[in-house]
C-alpha cells in the first residue's frame, strides 16, 4: 500500500515536472502592457540622461535577460510613420532636443493611435530596447527605442 | 556688415538641416536570423535597426539594437540575451561598417536594380570581424531598397556552447536577411 502510495506521489512529481518544463520551454512572449510601470520620465530627460552617461543609463534601464524595464515616457508627438511589419512608429522630441524616443506600436496596439497627430503631448507606455547616443560612424544621433508600446494618455 | 551675419547664418542653419549629398538614412528595416537543426528551428525578427548608405562613397553603416530581437518562445529570446549568449545589457548594439566595391561601376542615379558586393567588419558583442556581402539594390526615383542575405559563425564572436541543450538546437552557423529602405 505504501509503495503504491508512493509511486503515485512519485507520478504526480513527474507529470508535474514535464508540465512545468513544457510551459517555460513554450511560454508566450512577454506582456509588457499587463506589467507594472518602472519608471515614469519625460522623452527629454530620458535621452539626456543617456547622452549623460550611457553605461549608467544602460544599468539602471536595460535587463541581462532582455526583459527590460517598463517606461511611461511623456512627451511631444514629432513624426509617425510606419515600419515594415506595419507596426506604427511614434517619435516623441522636442524641438531642443538632440535626439529623441522613437516607441513601436504592435498590431494589436496600432488602433490606439488613430486621431493622434504630429504636436500633441501623449503618454506612451513601451519595454525599452536600447538608449539614446550619437554615433561616429552613422554621424547622427540615434533615438531610444521603446517598443510593445500603447498610448497611455493624452495630455 | 550685418547682412553679411544672417547671411552666415543662414548657410549654418540650412546646412544643419541638409545631410550631404549621396548620403541616404534608413530607420525602416527588417533583419530576419534563422538557426536550424534536427532538433529545432530558430527565427527572430528585428525591425529597429537604423543604417546610412553613402551612394558616392559607397560607406554602408547598419547599427542594430540587439534587445530588438524577438522570438517566437519567451525562453528562447531571454537565452538570447543572457550574458553567456550575446550579453545585450552590456553590448546593446550591434553594428556593420563596410564599403561597396567597385562603385565607379555603379550608377545609382538610374532606377533599376544593382548587384553589389559589400566588404565590411562587424562587431557583435564586442568582437569585430570582417564579413563578406552580396546585397541587391533597388533604385526607384530618390528611393533605394537594400536587401543582403550572409552567413554569420556563432562562435566568431565569442558565443559557443560545448554541452547541453543549445549545442544541439542552436546551429553553430546563422543566416541573416537583411532588407532596409532608403
Amino acid at each position: 500500500m505504501n509503495r503504491k502510495k508512493a509511486l503515485i506521489a512519485i507520478a504526480v512529481i513527474v507529470v508535474a515536472g514535464i508540465a512545468f518544463t513544457l510551459y517555460m520551454l513554450n511560454m508566450p512572449a512577454r506582456d509588457v502592457q499587463g506589467t507594472d510601470s518602472d519608471y515614469q520620465i519625460p522623452s527629454t530627460a530620458l535621452v539626456q540622461e543617456y547622452l549623460d552617461d550611457a553605461a549608467s543609463a544602460n544599468a539602471k534601464y536595460l535587463d541581462a535577460s532582455g526583459e527590460s524595464t517598463i517606461l511611461e515616457v511623456t512627451g511631444t508627438i514629432a513624426d509617425i510613420s510606419r515600419d515594415f511589419n506595419d507596426q506604427v512608429v511614434i517619435l516623441l522630441q522636442s524641438d531642443d532636443d538632440p535626439a529623441g524616443v522613437s516607441c513601436t506600436f504592435t498590431l494589436e496596439t496600432n488602433a490606439s493611435t488613430d486621431g493622434l497627430s504630429v504636436g500633441k503631448d501623449v503618454v506612451i507606455k513601451g519595454v525599452i530596447r536600447s538608449g539614446a547616443a550619437y554615433d561616429e560612424d552613422l554621424e547622427m544621433f540615434e533615438p531610444v527605442i521603446i517598443e510593445k508600446s500603447d498610448l497611455f494618455d493624452i495630455l | 556688415m550685418k547682412k553679411l551675419l544672417l547671411l552666415g547664418l543662414a548657410a549654418i542653419t540650412l546646412s544643419a538641416f541638409t545631410t550631404l549629398p549621396g548620403k541616404l538614412k534608413s530607420t525602416v528595416s527588417h533583419i530576419a536570423f534563422y538557426s536550424h537543426t534536427a532538433l529545432e528551428d530558430i527565427k527572430a525578427d528585428n525591425y529597429k535597426s537604423i543604417a546610412v548608405l553613402n551612394t558616392e562613397s559607397g560607406d554602408v553603416i547598419i547599427s542594430v539594437p540587439m534587445q530588438s530581437f524577438e522570438f517566437e518562445k519567451r525562453m528562447m529570446q531571454k537565452h538570447f540575451n543572457q550574458e553567456k549568449f550575446l550579453n545585450t545589457a552590456e553590448f546593446p548594439k550591434a553594428k556593420f561598417k563596410g564599403r561597396i566595391q567597385n562603385m565607379d561601376s555603379h550608377d545609382f542615379s538610374k532606377p533599376g536594380e544593382l548587384i553589389l558586393t559589400i566588404h565590411g567588419d562587424m562587431t557583435i558583442k564586442g568582437k569585430t570581424q570582417p564579413v563578406n556581402m552580396v546585397a541587391t539594390a533597388l533604385i526607384k526615383g530618390d528611393k533605394v531598397q537594400l536587401n543582403t542575405a550572409f552567413d554569420l559563425t556563432l562562435s566568431d564572436y565569442g558565443v559557443e556552447f560545448s554541452s547541453g541543450k543549445p549545442s544541439t538546437s542552436i546551429a553553430k552557423t546563422i543566416e541573416v536577411n537583411a532588407l532596409f529602405q532608403f
